[in-house]
Parts: structure tokens; C-alpha cells; sequence
């Protein structure tokens, strides 16, 4: 008998998230297919690639990396030649400084850091908080109001703060945000509809459900990822067709493989070459497993995902 | 098989507030109650205008544009003894939220609503009975495998007939309960899908009892794969545990709110 092939195709499809605006507006999500199932059907918007810069500046520890941004002083400056990065959607500025439990940057100082990059670029920004709940609060919604009519998305509204993050961000000043759940599908979902009800429209929201290193009980990652875009296509669950973000560079960097010495383990080589190695893995994990956009750091991760979105698409 | 389908039915001309309504073309009663079941949880809506012998064509045409241009082309089940009529409300119907239903056929008399259902590419309720009630399980097989040979004779998708089994009322036919419920499995076990008058089962019982005995009857026949019911979603007991069946089955995702959706 004849093989005949069957395109697994479904009537629902992922929702649509803009950001940024004019000729370097990108799209994210939108297809009706499982992820990277090009055979199935064209997928309507490739994932997006992230390059993510920190306030706390470069880290110069890594070489190549330092090589990279070499002449770039201010974080400003930094975000300026990130945003040339080769392969690079959109620009990610990481608020670290800004966690009351580290350096505790004021708002007002973050906010005007912010302003600066937005002004210095034309590429669509995402703007990633403190991870502090209560300090976001505050410092996404005056981000919100700092660059309006940017069309920004900011990260994350989690349980204890969607509300001030939904009426500030989207309700108030047309930004797009991120919903955070730490790999929790019930709670990804369960966020998703106490946004809805706050009045904010699915095309503002894009979800992070979460990641872990590779090696990291990336399987609860997996799952998740597997589950939401089953019930999403599957199911028609309108709570989960928010396309999915996922900041990788911040789980990839922070595990042992891509921290601990050459000095120290020397049979593990080089450090750099370690920690782009777990950035990779971790970001094409992502991609497999349904994120939409994945947030990188290393000018060579961001190359090779790049070339993986591709060819595979 | 996918999430229970809640067919809405309270839109029927036997109440006195609709029954007026459809004679003078009224909009507002067919839209209050229309939104009242959307808003507690409605897939479906069933517009039964009843003989409408006389203006049947007419009266459908309006039902279906009343109710889709107003609710964004919601899925309606058009129900009446009219033929032309069906077949009326049928070409003026929007498709983009699911096929229009037949309401309905059974393997007697009204074997011809299959028919109207295959030309126009809708989804037929098909009750498993031919004179009255059937007697037994093997009497609703044979009437639920000649529709089928029918319906697929001409030429339509077996998961476009919603078979019917018939449910019974508690009071005066309590011994044959069981015996429906099998049917259902039975009918789950071929792959088909099924639907039916579930509050019938309630019939005559005192009002605070019936959204009891419909939630206990919903949860069993689901358990025993019913994909469908014509019931009233303003039932608050009932709805909720169709909700909570469908998370059961894994045919909803669970979140704390999904009473709610």
C-alpha cells in the first residue's frame, strides 16, 4: 500500500504577539501545528531570537563575549551593539540591578536607563524585571509609561503582581507583557485567565512558562511545554494559545557547567565554550518543546540558534 | 472525543415568553435567553420553533440571523417538524463556528431529516427509536445501525450523526437506567458520538431535585463516553459538573478558575 501522508493540522491555531513598530516590528507565534512541524503546514511566524543585555553590564569573565563588546562601556553602548548581533530579532534588557535583595537600583534610574537604550535603538525591546514581584510591580509600570508608543514587552506579571502589571503595562500604555508561571501548566493557565478577566486581550500576552537548564529537570519543562500547546491546538484552549517566551541565557548561565573554572576542572575545558554549549541545548530544547522566542546571550549561541531556526523551518 | 457539547435549550416555543416572541418576531426574549445560556457556558444553541406549519421558513430564516448576527455566528440546532423550514434556516446559516444540527431524526417517520442533514452538509441528531420508546438495548442497536448504514450511505461523516438513546424519566422508569447507560457505552465503544434530552430523566420531580439528579445522570453518561446533551446550561449544578467531567477526562486543562470558562 501506497504511504500516504497525513499533515497533522489543527483548526485552532497559537495567537499573534507584536512588538516594537515600524519595519523592525516582529511577530511571534501564530501557527496551527505542532512546534517546528513545518512538514505539517507553514509556520506563520519563525521563533524569535533575543539578545539579551544586562544593567549589571558584561560580564567580562568570558572572553569571547568581552571580544564581542569590546569599545562598548555604558549598557547603553552594549545595546547598541547587541542589537547588530547577527541572527538577533529583539533586544532583552535585564533589570538585575534593580532586586531590592542585590544592588537595588532606584526606578527612577532604571527607568531612565531604559528611556536611554530605547532612544539609542530601533529594535523591538523586551524589558525583563528584577524577578522581585513587588519591586516589578512598580518598576515595569513606570518602564510602561517611560516608553510608550514603543510597543514593549515586559517581564513578567506573575501571580502576586499581574494586576498593577496589567493595568499599568497594557491597560494604561499599550505595552505587551509577559505572564510568568514556574513550570506549572495549571498555574500557566490559571494566570492567563485572571489577565483575561483583567480586560487584557490575548495578542498582549505572551507566556513564560518557565525553563531549566538542560540536565536541569528540563522534563518538567518539556512536559509543560508539550501539555500547553496540546491543549492549545488540541483542545482549543483559548487560556493557552498565548504564544511562549523563554529567557534561557539567565537558566543556562547560572549552572555549574557554564560557571565553575577551567582552573578547577580542567578535563571540562574551557568555560565559555561550556556555558554556550548548555545556552544552545537549552535553547533548542525551548524551540522543540513550543517556545516561540527564546532570550540568548553569547553572540555565538544566537548564530547557531539561528542557523538551527533556519534550516529546520 | 473531545470537550462536552452543551446545547442550550432553552429557546423553545413551548414557553409562553418565546412562544409570543416568534409570533410577533420579537428579538428581545430569543436574545435574553440566548445570552443567559452563552454567558453560563452554551456551545450550542437549539432554536425549536416548533410545527410552524404556516410561516416555518420565515420564522427559521430570522431565528438563525437573530441569533449568529447578535452572538458571533454561534452554532445552532434547528429544531422543528418543518422540513422546508430546516432546510430554510440551513441556507441563510453561518458555518465559520461549526455546522448547523438537525433536530432530529429517528429510524420511523422522521428518517427524512437524515436525508435534509447529508444534502446540506449538517450534523443530524439521530434518536435510536422508531414507534415511541425502544424496549430494549438490542431494539436501540438495530435502529442506531440503520441510521447509520443510512446516513453513511449518503454519504455522510459518521461523526456527523449524534446518536440519541433516548433518556428515560426516573419516575416510572427507574429499572431501565442502567440499561441506557450501557447503550451509551455501547455506542462509545463504535466510536460515535451521542447526545439526548438529559433532563427527561428528571421529569416530574420536585424543581429543587431535578439539577441534582441531571448532574448525577451528566456524570455517569459521561463516564460512559455521552460527547453531548441538550440540556438548560442555566443549571449552575449541572454546568459545574460538566466542567469538572470534562477536567476528569482530561478533556479540559484544570485551573482554579475553569468554573468560570
Amino acid at each position: 500500500m501506497p504511504f500516504k501522508r497525513m499533515p497533522q493540522t489543527f483548526t485552532a491555531s497559537i495567537g499573534t504577539v507584536t512588538i516594537g513598530t515600524g519595519e523592525k516590528a516582529v511577530t511571534m507565534g501564530g501557527e496551527n501545528v505542532l512546534p517546528l512541524y513545518s512538514f505539517d503546514a507553514p509556520i506563520a511566524n519563525r521563533p524569535l531570537i533575543g539578545v539579551e543585555v544586562s544593567d549589571l553590564g558584561v560580564d567580562n569573565t568570558l572572553p569571547e563575549l568581552a571580544a564581542f563588546y569590546a569599545g562598548a562601556d555604558t549598557v547603553v553602548e552594549q545595546a547598541k551593539r547587541a542589537a547588530t548581533m547577527p541572527g538577533a530579532d529583539f533586544l532583552a534588557i535585564r533589570l538585575e540591578s534593580a532586586d531590592p535583595n542585590g544592588a537595588n537600583t532606584p526606578v527612577e534610574e532604571s527607568v531612565a536607563l531604559c528611556k536611554a537604550i530605547a532612544d539609542a535603538v530601533d529594535c523591538p525591546l523586551v524589558i525583563e524585571g528584577s524577578k522581585n514581584a513587588e519591586k516589578d510591580s512598580t518598576l515595569l509600570a513606570k518602564v510602561a509609561e517611560a516608553l510608550q508608543g514603543k510597543n514593549v514587552l515586559l517581564m513578567s506579571a506573575k501571580e502576586e503582581n499581574y494586576k498593577s502589571i496589567c493595568a499599568a503595562a497594557v491597560l494604561a500604555y499599550g505595552q505587551k507583557m509577559g505572564a510568568e508561571s514556574a513550570v506549572d501548566i495549571n498555574l500557566a493557565k490559571q494566570l492567563n485567565v485572571l489577565i483575561d478577566k483583567m480586560g487584557v486581550k490575548g495578542e498582549n500576552v505572551a507566556m513564560n512558562v518557565g525553563s531549566a537548564a538542560a540536565g536541569y529537570g528540563f522534563e518538567y519543562v518539556a512536559s509543560t511545554m508539550d501539555r500547553v500547546k496540546a491543549a492549545a491546538l488540541g483542545q482549543n484552549d483559548n487560556m493557552l494559545q498565548m504564544p511562549i517566551i523563554t529567557p534561557v541565557s539567565s537558566e543556562a548561565w547560572s549552572v555549574k557547567e557554564a560557571i565553575v573554572s577551567e582552573e578547577d576542572e580542567p578535563e571540562w575545558g574551557p568555560t565559555e565554550a561550556r556555558g554556550v554549549e548548555m545556552e544552545i541545548a537549552t535553547a533548542a530544547a525551548c524551540l522543540a518543546g513550543g517556545s516561540n522566542a527564546v532570550i540568548l546571550k553569547h553572540p555565538k549561541s544566537v548564530a547557531t540558534i539561528a542557523a538551527f531556526i533556519s534550516a529546520i523551518i | 472525543m473531545g470537550k462536552f457539547v452543551v446545547i442550550g435549550e432553552r429557546i423553545h416555543c413551548i414557553s409562553p415568553v418565546i412562544r409570543e416572541a416568534m409570533a410577533n418576531f420579537n428579538p428581545e426574549p430569543i436574545l435574553k435567553r440566548a445570552k443567559e445560556q452563552l454567558d453560563a457556558g452554551a456551545t450550542y444553541l437549539d432554536l425549536n420553533i416548533g410545527p410552524a406549519e404556516k410561516n416555518g421558513v420565515e420564522l427559521m430564516q430570522w431565528g438563525v440571523k437573530l441569533l449568529q448576527e447578535n452572538f458571533d455566528n454561534v452554532p445552532l440546532a434547528l429544531d422543528t417538524a418543518n422540513m422546508a423550514a430546516i432546510e430554510a434556516g440551513i441556507q441563510v446559516y453561518n458555518r465559520s463556528k461549526g455546522k448547523p444540527i438537525v433536530n432530529s431524526a429517528d429510524a420511523g417517520d422522521r428518517i427524512g431529516y437524515l436525508d435534509l442533514a447529508a444534502n446540506n452538509d449538517a450534523i443530524c441528531i439521530a434518536l435510536c427509536s422508531k414507534h415511541g420508546i425502544p424496549s430494549d438495548n438490542d431494539e436501540r442497536m438495530a435502529y442506531c445501525q440503520e441510521l447509520l448504514e443510512r446516513g453513511m450511505g449518503l454519504g455522510m461523516d459518521p461523526e456527523d450523526m449524534w446518536f440519541d438513546p433516548l433518556f428515560l424519566v426516573v419516575k416510572g422508569m427507574q429499572d431501565k437506567q442502567m440499561e441506557m447507560l450501557e447503550f451509551l457505552r455501547m455506542l462509545t465503544d463504535m466510536g460515535l458520538k451521542s447526545t439526548g434530552g438529559l433532563s427527561n430523566v428528571s421529569n416530574g420531580m420536585p424543581k429543587h431535585l431535578r439539577p441534582i439528579m441531571d448532574s448525577a445522570m451528566v456524570a455517569m453518561a459521561m463516564q460512559c463516553g455521552l460527547t453531548s446533551a441538550i440540556v438548560n446550561p442555566c443549571d449552575q449544578r449541572l454546568m459545574e459538573t460538566i466542567k469538572s467531567c470534562d477536567v476528569i477526562k482530561n478533556e479540559t486543562l484544570y485551573a482554579d478558575s475553569y468554573l468560570e470558562l
